[in-house]
């Protein structure tokens, strides 16, 4: 059997075998065994049979060996011969790829491609009546001569262009769409079209709208948006279109499908962006006019807004290479009848369709520098003269908010004043009216009732654009803007909800950025006046004049001189013998704290002098407070200390190595001069003063790098020595709270941070010390510092983890009642967030901590609730009661502690522990209850109710939700409570479905688990409408009317 | 109604629509206050919340109260609210004993005033019902809703006031299914 023969049995079947056997025959031909001539002779016999299945098979076998041969074998004669052999064979199967395979040869030529094209265009006049993929093949080929031979295709002229129409007209498929878009794009684009514009766009246009819909597990991975992207591309490809395209297209937005409308908006936008600027203007009166429609009668929203776009575009393409404002520019002409249509609307500004007239302003007006300009010559005046005549306030209001628009865009066109680059070029033809600005927002801002803040609030959001605007106001206009602003956060007494100060303040933050020097030769001055020497109780106004100027003194330059200012007040208060309140004092620190918290302090300059002056400075002075030594008792107070420590602690975190090494050898001593004092570890019988000073050295560790860890004093050889002595003052009933606070965070730091990992058996040691009492039972001071100790290694997942948990755990078995309620709320500082043992101080939290701790309680909790039942029906257990609460409390303090995510694998074993949490009916128990209902609160809203149903406690879970709703004599149910079960209720109604979950999928419809408790929840809630609170009746009206809006029998269809 | 009646009324900022004012629940000029809120107190260290005696101060369903219920809906016609477009106004809203022979009888009558946009609305009704359904579902039962079209601002509000009055075609109204969709979507925007 020949190879041709085997070749034609082969080929329907085993694709590789025939590609094999065709290679062969190349070899052959390569290799001159055989030849070309000979191989078209042996087709002879099949070549003409009547089976076009056979026939396509013989030509297929020319095809793969020629795919097979070389690509330089084929001489151009040969190639020439091949192509007529194809092109007169055309219709049969594999012809198209051995042209395919012909064209891509070097030696092809631009008549063999012209002779392809030709004998496409009249062999395939039926080519829709073939199948998919034959089309498919024909478009490849004709899409790849398109790419490699484009010139030899164009200069056939008409032929080319109606013969690729014709062979492509009535398309379907989406792939071959895919294909045929992108050639036609080339035809529009790159041959003269001239004479058969309409037959060209018709030939696209007829797909407009696309409303294809890919098949469910689409197989060609092929979406309705990459048709329409391609479609639009040819639409809008040559502004030979345009009178065809821009009627068409304006037609469809009388469409009642939305999405037709957006289809027409967005190819009407890709028009505007690529017809030339001639064409646009030829047009954009016309599309004015109808786009006018659709922004003042917005159906929806996100048709205006393209709307909106479309209209911005025209003016950008009018604007190009315009320098010369003149009235007779296209541009002018497209904006006459817009901005007359604005004027008229803006007549009665506060009338609904002033709000899109609006819109359109803003939108165009920041289309260029010219635009604006011609939109503020005939905009602004007519806006005065109705501001002038108005009979209201409300209405002046309206149009300074219009005024702000402008303003808004000004300042994207022109930029502000820490805008860099180039400046535009032309004037800003809002200077024309400055003086007139300056009095009307003025007059508003200053000159109005005191009440009429929201008018108020206007002006000053005008006024500051303004100020901001780039080379605008001079700064003597800027700066009686900011002594209004002074006057109004100085002088005014506060209306309503101080909104107009919150404006103020926000605005002088701006302007600080801007013009810091006209805020620190204006605000300053005056706000640092009114400061007084000493807080004498009578008057509390520094506070407000304090949180002023934290908030604008963020900038650099502007916190250097409040450091200044502030800190010499601080300093002449430390000297006074009567400093009065303490608040005083504090605040100065608070506000110092708050402006350095908003600052990158690692990166400031000045940080060094900061240090010296804090840190050192007032380190050592309060190491002469607490040895009684100061002029008054400031540093002796807890609450001062705490803000200092704060402050401290931020300064030692951004200074550099050196002086951080300095800080460590200090931690105690407090880089105190004086002989007198005492440092705190070690020390027999130091004074309340003394051990306060404990507060400043736990800030201070807590700032160092762990590096600085050999340089702490006592630490040597080991932490032994000092860990014991902490503990001891940490168990000891006797010093103050904050003291023994800070105890505690020392003790935990220097476990968590810096001690070793070959010393942990150290902290180990003491552990199982303070854990070694017989009777189980314990002091509050004791328990606290077991917690603050386990904390320090649970989070850095020391060896014994699992150890310290489960000690802690069995404390709450305790027979004393005492220790196992104090070891129960313990349990929120094991994971909870903590101020000095924090990542930013470098503490080392390990990531899995949380999970291991939860994963680890979760389990024992849950069984010893269970036991506990059990045995509950036993008279003898009475002794006990206080068990079962002492773990339901435990659990909401780990719970409240750690996020959701990690909750929700363990929720059939939590679900009953929080139900019976809210079982608890005792006032002790309310802050278990809070806690608990903040976390199904939590769970609810982020996993929907079918989490709840999967466990199957809806209905247990909803009964005793109303039950904490209800006010009986013999329930404990404060408003709190009450407020937080009907919010529950709210989000088990509006959150039905997980907004995540799939929206794509299509779930059956399904019954809601919610509706059997339907009638029962809407009776209950009845009567909760009555609550005396006020907030609990708002719950109660919301989780109402979610409930009878959102249960339903079914779920509503979409349309 | 797929012509807009009023296509251009006039439009309340919805800052100047009248409020509770906290500020007397909230003591000004405390620590608790700007800035000073940023940075926490000493903690007092595991302390139990507080019960205040506020807890025991009951307060009473007052008029501003029912306003906040009310001026959420939305309007029929346009994406606005029905307070924005001063339809429902606090001084139109009044609270009295239903019984006032009988000084211990909890019940009392709510009375909403509506102020159409245009004197010829025919959406008139359907407001009406829809602030009387959300009236309804939301107060205790022991109120009555009257709801009513003020005098004067309505060319047939005594035709309109007879229908919300009568509780056989209110009753009736609710019972039609494309109506209450409408009612439905004005109440969407209660919060």
């Amino acid at each position: 059997m020949s190879a041709l023969q085997t070749f034609m049995l082969v080929v329907d079947h085993d694709k590789e075998e025939a590609k094999r056997i065709a290679e062969g025959v190349a070899q052959d031909v390569e290799s001159k065994k055989t030849t070309l001539i000979e191989i078209v002779q042996q087709l002879g016999e099949y070549i003409n049979d009547e089976d076009p299945i056979l026939r396509g098979k013989a030509v297929s076998f020319l095809t793969s060996v020629i795919k097979a041969l070389p690509p330089k074998f084929l001489s151009r004669q040969q190639i020439q011969v091949l192509t007529s052999f194809f092109c007169d064979r055309i219709e049969d199967g594999g012809a198209v790829a051995g042209l395919d395979t012909l064209q891509k040869l070097d030696r092809f030529t631009k008549e063999l491609a012209a002779e392809i094209v030709q004998s496409l265009f009249s062999h395939f006049q039926d080519l829709q009546s073939r199948s998919q993929s034959q089309r498919f093949q024909v478009y490849q080929l004709l899409n790849e001569l398109m790419s490699s031979h484009r010139a030899a295709l164009r200069d056939m002229g008409e032929t080319s262009l109606v013969g690729i129409v014709d062979l492509m007209t009535g398309e379907k498929d989406p792939r071959n769409l895919m294909m045929v878009f992108s050639i036609l794009k080339v035809v529009m684009m790159e041959w003269d079209i001239t004479s058969h514009v309409e037959l060209l766009f018709d030939s696209v246009y007829n797909y407009f709208p696309i409303t294809f819909r890919p098949p469910p597990n689409d197989p060609y991975g092929i979406t309705a948006q990459d048709l329409k992207g391609r479609l639009q591309d040819c639409i809008s490809s040559t502004r030979h279109f345009a009178p065809h395209s821009i009627p068409a297209l304006l037609d469809k937005l009388d469409s009642t499908s939305p999405n037709v409308k957006k289809d027409a908006l967005n190819t009407l936008i890709a028009c505007i962006h690529s017809y030339d600027p001639d064409t646009v203007s030829r047009y954009s009166i016309t599309i004015w006019e109808v786009l006018k429609f659709e922004i003042l009668n917005a159906q929806e929203e996100f048709l205006s807004e393209s709307s909106l776009q479309a209209l911005q575009a025209i003016a950008q393409r009018l604007s190009e290479g315009v320098t010369q404002v003149s009235q007779d520019l296209p541009l002018a002409q497209y904006l006459r009848p817009i901005t007359k249509e604005c004027n008229e609307q803006l007549q009665e500004p506060q009338q609904k369709q002033a709000k899109p007239a609006q819109q359109i302003l803003k939108s165009l007006s920041s289309a260029s520098a010219v635009t604006f300009t011609l939109i503020v010559q005939t905009v602004v005046a007519p806006i005065f003269t109705i501001y002038q005549e108005a009979d209201g306030i409300a209405k002046q209001r309206a149009l300074l908010e219009t005024l702000s628009v402008l303003f808004e865009s000004a300042i994207q066109v022109f930029g502000q004043w820490t805008t860099r680059g180039d400046e535009v070029t032309l004037e800003n033809p809002l200077l024309e009216f400055k003086d007139q600005f300056s009095d009307v927002l003025g007059q508003a801002l200053m000159g109005a009732a005191k009440e009429e803040v929201s008018f108020r609030v206007t002006a000053l959001k005008g006024f500051l654009r303004l100020s901001t605007l780039r080379d605008f106001f001079q700064d003597n206009e800027i700066g009686l803007f900011v002594q209004y602003l002074d006057e109004i956060l100085l002088q005014e007494e506060s209306v309503g909800r101080n909104d107009l100060k919150k404006e103020a303040i926000a605005a002088l933050a701006e302007i600080s950025k801007h013009k810091p020097r006209l805020i620190m030769d204006i605000t300053f001055p005056a706000f640092v006046a009114t400061l007084p020497d000493e807080d004498d109780g009578t008057n509390l106004t520094y506070l407000s004049t304090l949180d002023t100027l934290a908030q604008i003194s963020v900038e650099r330059d502007i916190f250097e001189t409040l450091f200044r200012r502030l800190f010499s007040k601080l300093t002449i208060l430390l000297q006074k013998e009567q400093p009065g309140a303490i608040a005083y004092p504090r605040a100065i620190l608070m506000t110092l704290l708050y402006v350095m918290q908003q600052r990158k302090m690692d990166t400031d300059p000045s940080v060094d002098l900061y240090f010296d002056k804090i840190v050192i400075g007032v380190c050592r002075s309060v190491s002469e407070s607490a040895s009684g030594k100061g002029k008054n008792q400031i540093l002796n107070d807890a609450t001062i200390l705490d803000t200092l420590g704060r402050l401290c602690n931020l300064l030692v975190r951004s200074v550099s190595l050196q002086k951080q090494e300095q800080v460590a050898e200090n931690v105690y001593k407090l880089f105190s001069a004086t002989e007198d004092f005492v440092p705190v570890p070690f020390a027999q019988g130091a004074t309340a003063d003394q051990e306060r000073t404990i507060i400043i050295s736990t800030y201070l560790l807590a700032g160092l790098f762990k590096d600085c860890g050999n340089r702490i004093p006592y630490t040597t050889p080991n932490m032994s020595e000092l860990l014991s002595d902490l503990v001891q003052r940490c168990v000891s009933e006797t010093s103050e709270p904050a003291t023994h606070l800070a105890f505690l965070r020392h003790l935990a730091l220097l476990v968590n941070k810096f001690l070793s990992k070959e010393d942990l058996n150290i902290a180990e040691k003491l552990f199982d010390g303070l854990l070694s009492s017989e009777k189980n039972t314990y002091s509050p001071a004791t328990i606290r510092t077991i917690f603050w100790l386990s904390k320090a290694l649970v989070l850095r997942l020391a060896p014994t983890t699992t150890h310290v948990i489960t000690s802690l755990l069995s404390l709450l078995s305790s027979p004393d009642q005492q220790t196992s309620s104090s070891t129960a709320r313990g349990f929120s500082i094991l994971l909870g967030e903590d101020d000095v043992l924090s990542t930013t101080n470098g503490a080392s939290i390990r990531l899995l901590c949380k999970q291991r701790v939860f994963t680890t309680v979760i389990p024992m909790i849950s069984s010893r609730i269970r036991e506990v039942n059990v045995a509950g029906s036993d008279e003898s257990s009475k002794a006990l009661d206080h068990i079962k609460p002492a773990h339901l409390t435990a659990l909401t303090g780990i719970l409240s502690t750690i996020s959701t995510a990690l909750v929700m694998p363990e929720l059939p074993t939590l679900l009953p522990l929080l139900l019976q949490s809210l079982d608890l009916q005792t006032s002790d128990s309310v802050a278990v209850r809070a806690a608990t209902l903040d976390t199904l609160a939590v769970i609810i809203r982020d996993n929907g109710v079918a989490v709840i149903d999967k466990c199957g406690h809806v209905h247990s879970l909803v009964v005793r939700l109303l039950k904490t709703t209800e006010i009986k004599s013999d329930v404990v149910n404060p408003p709190r409570l009450r407020a937080d079960s009907l919010k529950c209720l709210y989000l088990l109604a509006a959150q039905q479905t997980p907004g995540d979950a799939g929206s794509n999928a299509r779930l059956p419809p399904s019954i809601s688990p919610l509706l059997p408790e339907k009638t029962n929840v809407l009776r209950s809630l009845r009567a909760v409408l009555d609550d005396p609170k006020r907030d609990v009746r708002k719950a109660a009206v919301d989780a109402r009317s979610a409930w009878l809006r959102g249960v339903d029998d079914a779920p509503e269809e979409e349309d | 109604m797929a012509e807009v009646q009023n296509s251009n009324p006039t439009i309340l900022n919805a800052a100047d629509l009248p409020t509770r004012s906290r500020s007397a629940e909230k003591k000004a000029g405390d620590y608790g206050l700007g800035i000073f809120a940023a940075v926490p107190k000493p903690a007092d260290f595991l302390s139990s919340d507080s019960e205040g005696d506020e807890d025991l101060l009951e307060e009473p369903i007052d008029e501003q109260e029912i306003y906040d219920l009310i001026k959420s809906i939305s309007d029929p016609e346009h994406p606005l609210s029905l307070g924005e477009l001063a339809v429902v106004s606090l001084p139109d809203i009044s609270i009295k004993p239903t019984l006032p022979n009988v000084p211990d009888s909890p019940l009392q009558t709510v009375t909403v005033l509506i102020t159409p946009t245009i004197t010829h609305c025919s959406l008139a009704t359907v407001i009406g019902l829809g602030v009387r359904v959300r009236l309804e579902q939301s107060l205790p039962p022991r109120f009555r809703v009257d709801v009513r079209i003020k005098e004067g601002t309505h060319s047939t509000g005594d035709e309109v006031n007879k229908q919300l009055g009568d509780k056989e075609r209110v009753a009736a109204a609710l019972e039609n299914g494309a109506l209450m969709q409408v009612i439905a979507k004005m109440m969407e925007t209660c919060q």
